[in-house]
C-alpha cells in the first residue's frame, strides 16, 4: 500500500519537474510588442517612436549598451575571451554614436543551454541594450534565442554554426526566430565544402567522422558525411567522443578496424589536439589524412598537436592574406588586449559588432533634447538588409533567417611545418 | 521504507534467504543480473564478430593501463586525505592542475634552452620536481586556509569549502597563465613504440605505467615502514590516542596533504609525457572526478584500493566501449565510455558497498 | 612541590558541568587512586591532566609547568603518559608498531630498542605477538599492550584510566601487580578506577570523586575503612 503511494508521489514529482524544465523554453509570444511601444512614444521629444515592436530609448548623456553573451568561464573560456576582444576593439574604434558613449556588458552564457538562458534573461531585462553579440556555442544560442526574440531584441552570434538556428523549417528541427543573426557560417556550407574538397580534390573514397557531442561538431560531421555519400564516397565510421576526453586511442583503434582515407573531426581544442597527436600512433591509420574545422583553426593548434598536425587540413573562414585589414586588427589586439587572439572567431565578433553599430547609427533618431530613439523592428530590418558588407571575415550578406556569412567566404587550409613552428595563418589550398 | 534498506547479510545458500528478501533486494539483484548479462552478451558478440584483432585489444588495454595509472596517482591523494580526515578534498583535481600547469613553463624553458635535447632525463626530473613542489604548496595552502579552520565543523561544511576552493584555484591559475591551451614539449627518447611479444607497445605508455608503479611502491613503503607512515595510520585510526602518544596530528595531516600533492604533481608531468596537449586551467576537473571515482571504486581510505581502482577504471573506460557496447550494437560507443565506467561503479558498489578493497566503516569513524 | 597539582579545576562536557572545582596532588613516587562511580568526572579529570581538554577554570601544574600552556602531544616528552579508557590501542597496527608509536617523540634508536625489550620483558605475552595485528588480540593482551606502549615514552607520571575494565579477575590481578612493579621502578601513577577494592590496595593515597567534586581524600588504608567508601564502592554493608 505504502509503496504504491510512494510510486504515485514520485511520478507526480517527475511530471512536475519535467514541465518545470520545459516551461522557460516556451517563448512568451508577443509580450514585447505593445507595452514597450507606448512607453517609448511617451518619452520622445520631436521624434516619436512608431516602431511595431517598440523603441530603445537612450536618455541624453547616457551611454548605449552592447550586450554580450559569451562563455567566460569553464573549459571554453578562450572562445569567450576571443569574442570579447573583437567586440571591444570594434566598440573602441567607434567611440561614440550621436554623442552617446558605448559600453559593453558581458554575461556568462557558458557553453550550455542553462548558461544561454540565464545570460539572455539578464540582458533582455535591460532596456538600454541595443543588441547582443553572442552566443559562442549553438547549445547556449538555442536556449537564448526565444528569450531574446520575444523581448524584441536581437542577437548576432560570432561562432554558432548549427544549421537549426537559422532554419525556420520547424518540421526539420529549425528553431529560428526573428532577431537572430550570425556572422559565423552555417555548418551546411562548411560541411559541404569540406566533403567536396575531400572527394574532389583529395580523391578520397572513404571517410570517417568523429564529433564531440556538441551541436556544432555533430552537425558539421553529419553534413560532411551526408554530402560525401551523396558525391559517391563511402563513410566507414561515424562516432563521437566527449568534451573533456583526453585519451582518443580507444576510438581511434575502433576507426582503425576499417581504416579510412580521411578522418574528419571538426571540434575544438584541446580534444582536437589529442585526436591529431594520437591518431598517428595508431597502427592502421598511418596513411589516413586528418582534417578538422574552424573550431581548431587557431594558431595554438599546430603548436599543441605538434608534428602530427603537418599535412592536416582545416576548413574555415577564408581570410584573404592580401587584405591588410586583418593585420591591422591583429596589431590593435596586441596593443589594446595584448598577445594574439586565443581562438578563431574574434574577427566574426568584430564584424558582428560593427554590423550592429552600423545598423544602430542608421536607425537611431535623435530628438531635440538629445534623447536617442532606436526602433527595434527597424534595427532588425536594417540588419536583415545587410548586403555586400566588407567584413574582416569576408563579404557578408544577410538572408531572411539571419545567415550573414555565405559559403563563398570559406577556404581549406593545409598545416605545414612552418605553422608548427609558429607561423599563422597556414596557406589556403582550396576555395569553392 | 527506510528499514528495508538494511542489507541482508545472509548468503545465497541459506534456506531462508528468499523469505528474507525485501523488494529492495529484488531490485538490486535484478540490477546485478541485468548488468552482468549485458556485459556477457556484449563481450561475447564483439569477440565472436572478430571486428578487432588481438593487437588492437592489446593496444586498448595498454591505453587503459596508462590512463589508469594516472587516475591511480591522483586517486591516492583523495584516499590519503580521506583516510586521515574523513573528508573529500574536492579541490584535489586543482592541486594536480597547479603542478602540471606550472611545470609546463619549466618544460617549455628546458626545450628552448636545449637541455631537454641534451639531457632528457635530467630535464624531465626537473619538471617532476617543480610540479611536485607547486602541487605540494597548493595542497598545504588548502589545508591551512580552507580545511583546518573547519576541522570541528559538520562534515558537509569542508565539502562545500572544497568546491569553492576548487573554483578559486581554477580562476587564480586562469588569471596567472591565461585561458589558452598549452602543450608540453615532446620528449624524443620516449617517442615511438617497441615490440613486446609481437605487439607494438608505445614507449610512452610503458614509461607512464612504470613510473606510476615506482611512485606507488615508494608510497607503500613510506606508509608501511617509516615512522611518519605509521603515524599516519595511527592518526587515521584514532586522533585522540595519537595525541596521547605525542604525535602532532597537525603535522601528520600536513604531511598527508604534502604526499597527496607530490603524487598529483608527478601525475601531472607523467600525464604530460604521455599526452602533452591540453594544458589549461581547467585540466584538473575531469581527471579529478575520475580519480575520485577510482578511489571510491577501490574503497576510499584504502591505499592499495586507490591504485587498483584507478587502473580498473582506466581499463574499463578504454576497453569497455569496444568490448561491451559494440557487441550490443550501440553506435558511437566511445562517447558512452563514462556511462560504462559509472555503470561498473554502480555494479561494484552493489556487490561491495565499501569498494573493492575498502572496509566497512565503523560507527566510531563515521 | 608535588609532581602534579590539580587546583580547583572546572570543566564542561557539552553543557554538563562535569568538574566543579576538583583539587588533588600527586607526589613523586606515589600511586594515587581516584575512585568514583560512573559519570563522577574521573575520566574528565584525567583528560584535563593529559592536555586533551583545557579546564575552563583552575589550573593543572606538572613539575612547575602549567599544563594548559601545552598541546597534548607536547606533554608526552615532558613526562606525562596516559593509557586511555578502553585501552586505545591502534587495532590495525602490529604490536611492534603500537610500541613504536609510544616512543614517537624519541629519536634514540638504541634506547627505544632497549625499552621495547624491557616492555616485552614485563609482558612476555606481547613478545610472542610482536608482528600480530593488535586488534586481533584478547582484551587482556590489549591492556598489556596499552600499558607497555605508554611506558615507551619514558613517563614520569603514568595516568591509567580503568585498566581493569572488562578483564577476567586473574588478569586484573596481573595488571595491578604490574602497576605496582612499574611504580617501584620509579614511575608515579595516578590511577582511575571503579574497582575501588584493587585500586586502594596498591595505592598510597586515594580521592573519592562524586558528581564532579572530591568528597573525600585520605591515605588508602583509612579510605578502605571509611564506612561511606565501604558502602558505596567496596560493596560492604
Amino acid at each position: 500500500m505504502k509503496r504504491s503511494k510512494l510510486l504515485l508521489v514520485l511520478t507526480a514529482i517527475l511530471v512536475l519537474a519535467l514541465s518545470a524544465c520545459a516551461a522557460p523554453v516556451a517563448p512568451a509570444g508577443d509580450a514585447g510588442s505593445s507595452d514597450t511601444g507606448s512607453e517609448a512614444a511617451a518619452g520622445g521629444g520631436d521624434a516619436t517612436c512608431d516602431d511595431a515592436i517598440g523603441c530603445i530609448e537612450i536618455a541624453p548623456g547616457d551611454p548605449l549598451k552592447v550586450g554580450g553573451m559569451l562563455t567566460i568561464s569553464g573549459a571554453t573560456a578562450y572562445l569567450g575571451e576571443d569574442s570579447r576582444g573583437g567586440i571591444e576593439i570594434a566598440v573602441n574604434e567607434r567611440g561614440q554614436i550621436d554623442g552617446h558613449d558605448i559600453t559593453v556588458q558581458i554575461e556568462d552564457s557558458l557553453c550550455s543551454a542553462e548558461g544561454g538562458q540565464t545570460a539572455a534573461q539578464k540582458l533582455a531585462a535591460d532596456p538600454t541594450v541595443v543588441g547582443i553579440i553572442g552566443t559562442n556555442c549553438s547549445s547556449s544560442g538555442a536556449a537564448a534565442l526565444p528569450i531574446v526574440s520575444s523581448a524584441g531584441m536581437l542577437m548576432i552570434s560570432s561562432s554558432n554554426t548549427s544549421p537549426v538556428l537559422t532554419s525556420a523549417d520547424t518540421e526539420a528541427g529549425g528553431i529560428w526566430q526573428p532577431g537572430y543573426y550570425r556572422t559565423a557560417h552555417n555548418d551546411l556550407f562548411q560541411g559541404r565544402v569540406a566533403a567536396e574538397f575531400v572527394f574532389n580534390e583529395l580523391g578520397a573514397t572513404t571517410l570517417a567522422t568523429i564529433h564531440d557531442g556538441s551541436p556544432y561538431a555533430e552537425s558539421l560531421a553529419a553534413v560532411a558525411a551526408d554530402v560525401f555519400t551523396e558525391l559517391g564516397g563511402e563513410v566507414t565510421y561515424q562516432g563521437a567522443v566527449n568534451v573533456g576526453d583526453t585519451d582518443m586511442r580507444p576510438i581511434l583503434t575502433e576507426v582503425s578496424s576499417n581504416p579510412p582515407d580521411v578522418l574528419y573531426f571538426p571540434f575544438f581544442e584541446p580534444e582536437s589536439d589529442f585526436m591529431a597527436a594520437q591518431a598517428k600512433e595508431i597502427t592502421g591509420l598511418e596513411n589516413t589524412i586528418l582534417m578538422s574545422a574552424d573550431g581548431s583553426l587557431v594558431d595554438s593548434f599546430p603548436e599543441n598537436a605538434g608534428e602530427a598536425a603537418v599535412g592536416m587540413y582545416l576548413s574555415g573562414p577564408y581570410l584573404n592574406p592580401e587584405n591588410t585589414a586583418y593585420a591591422d586588427f591583429l596589431a590593435k589586439w596586441d596593443e589594446e588586449i595584448g598577445g594574439v587572439p586565443p581562438s578563431g572567431f574574434h574577427a566574426h565578433a568584430y564584424d558582428a559588432t560593427n554590423m550592429l553599430l552600423d545598423a544602430v547609427q542608421a536607425v537611431a533618431q535623435e530628438s531635440s533634447d538629445g534623447t536617442l530613439l532606436i526602433g527595434r523592428q527597424a534595427l532588425r530590418d536594417a540588419l536583415t538588409a545587410t548586403k555586400d558588407y566588407p567584413g574582416l571575415t569576408g563579404t557578408l550578406s544577410c538572408n531572411e533567417t539571419g545567415d550573414c556569412a555565405t559559403g563563398e567566404a570559406l577556404g581549406i587550409y593545409e598545416v605545414t611545418q612552418a605553422e608548427v613552428d609558429g607561423n599563422w595563418p597556414p596557406p589556403v589550398v582550396y576555395t569553392p | 521504507m527506510a528499514a528495508s534498506a538494511k542489507p541482508a547479510r545472509t548468503g545465497f545458500l541459506s534456506k531462508d534467504y528468499f523469505e528474507r528478501m525485501t523488494w529492495v533486494d529484488w531490485v538490486l539483484n535484478a540490477l546485478r543480473v541485468l548488468i552482468l548479462a549485458l556485459v556477457i552478451i556484449g563481450a561475447t558478440n564483439t569477440l565472436l564478430s572478430g571486428k578487432y584483432t588481438l593487437a588492437q585489444w592489446v593496444s586498448l588495454i595498454m591505453s587503459g593501463l596508462a590512463q589508469g595509472s594516472i587516475y591511480a596517482l591522483i586517486a591516492l591523494g583523495y584516499t590519503l586525505v580521506y583516510g586521515i580526515l574523513l573528508m573529500i578534498n574536492f579541490a584535489h583535481g586543482e592541486v594536480y592542475m597547479a603542478g602540471a600547469f606550472t611545470a609546463y613553463f619549466i618544460a617549455d624553458w628546458t626545450a628552448k634552452s636545449g637541455l631537454l635535447a641534451s639531457a632528457p632525463v635530467i630535464a624531465v626530473l626537473i619538471w617532476v620536481i617543480v610540479a611536485a613542489l607547486v602541487s605540494m604548496g597548493v595542497a598545504v595552502l588548502l589545508e591551512r586556509v580552507a580545511y583546518r579552520p573547519l576541522r570541528g565543523a559538520p562534515r558537509l561544511v569542508p565539502l562545500i569549502t572544497a568546491i569553492g576552493a576548487s573554483f578559486f584555484l581554477q580562476y587564480t591559475f586562469r588569471g596567472l597563465y591565461g585561458t589558452g591551451f598549452k602543450s608540453y614539449p615532446a620528449v624524443p627518447i620516449i617517442q615511438g613504440s617497441v615490440a613486446i611479444g609481437g605487439f607494438n607497445i608505445l614507449i610512452a605508455q610503458l614509461v607512464v605505467f612504470f613510473s606510476a608503479l615506482v611512485l606507488m611502491l615508494a608510497l607503500y613503503w613510506l606508509i608501511e615502514r617509516t615512522k611518519m607512515g605509521k603515524a599516519m595510520r595511527a592518526v587515521s585510526e584514532d586522533k585522540e590516542v595519537s595525541r596521547l602518544m605525542g604525535i602532532d596530528i597537525d603535522r601528520v595531516i600536513v604531511f598527508t596533504f604534502l604526499l597527496g600533492g607530490a603524487l598529483a604533481g608527478a601525475a601531472g608531468v607523467i600525464n604530460g609525457l604521455y599526452r602533452p596537449q591540453g594544458v589549461n586551467f581547467f585540466m584538473g576537473f575531469f581527471p579529478g572526478i575520475k580519480a575520485f571515482t577510482a578511489a571510491v571504486l577501490g574503497g576510499i581510505g584504502s591505499v592499495p584500493g586507490a591504485m587498483l581502482g584507478g587502473i580498473f577504471l582506466g581499463i574499463i573506460e578504454s576497453v569497455g566501449p569496444s568490448l561491451i557496447l559494440d557487441g550490443l550494437g550501440i553506435n558511437s560507443a566511445n562517447q558512452l565510455k563514462d556511462v560504462i565506467a559509472f555503470t561498473m561503479l554502480v555494479f561494484v558498489l552493489i556487490f561491495r558497498p565499501q569498494g573493492i578493497l575498502g572496509e566497512r566503516l565503523k560507527e566510531k569513524k563515521a | 612541590m608535588a609532581l602534579l597539582e590539580v587546583d580547583n579545576i572546572h570543566a564542561y562536557y557539552g553543557k554538563i558541568h562535569a568538574l566543579k572545582g576538583v583539587s588533588l596532588t600527586v607526589e613523586k613516587g606515589e600511586v594515587v587512586s581516584l575512585i568514583g562511580g560512573n559519570g563522577a568526572g574521573k575520566t574528565t579529570t584525567l583528560r584535563c591532566i593529559s592536555g586533551l581538554i583545557k579546564p575552563t577554570d583552575g589550573s593543572v601544574t606538572f613539575d612547575d609547568d602549567v599544563v594548559a600552556d601545552y598541546a597534548a602531544h607536547e606533554l608526552v616528552p615532558m613526562g606525562i603518559a596516559m593509557v586511555p579508557e578502553g585501552r586505545g590501542i591502534f587495532s590495525k597496527l602490529t604490536v611492534q608498531e603500537n610500541m613504536e608509536m609510544g616512543a614517537f617523540y624519541r629519536n634514540d634508536k638504541e634506547g627505544i630498542k632497549q625499552d621495547m625489550e624491557h616492555g616485552y620483558h614485563i609482558f612476555p605475552r606481547l613478545a610472542e605477538r610482536r608482528t600480530q595485528i593488535a586488534g586481533t588480540m584478547s582484551g587482556g593482551e590489549q591492556q598489556m599492550l596499552a600499558m607497555a606502549r605508554a611506558l615507551m615514552s619514558k613517563p614520569r607520571l603514568l595516568l591509567l584510566d580503568e585498566p581493569s575494565m572488562g578483564l577476567a579477575p586473574v588478569l586484573v590481578e596481573l595488571i595491578f601487580d604490574t602497576i605496582r612493579d612499574i611504580n617501584q621502578q620509579g614511575v608515579t601513577v595516578l590511577l582511575v578506577e571503579q574497582n575501588a577494592h584493587m585500586a586502594l590496595q596498591i595505592a598510597n593515597r586515594g580521592y573519592v570523586l562524586q558528581t564532579g567534586e572530591i568528597i573525600l581524600s585520605d591515605n588508602a588504608a583509612s579510605l578502605r575503612k571509611d564506612p561511606m567508601v565501604q558502602k558505596a564502592y567496596l560493596g560492604i554493608d
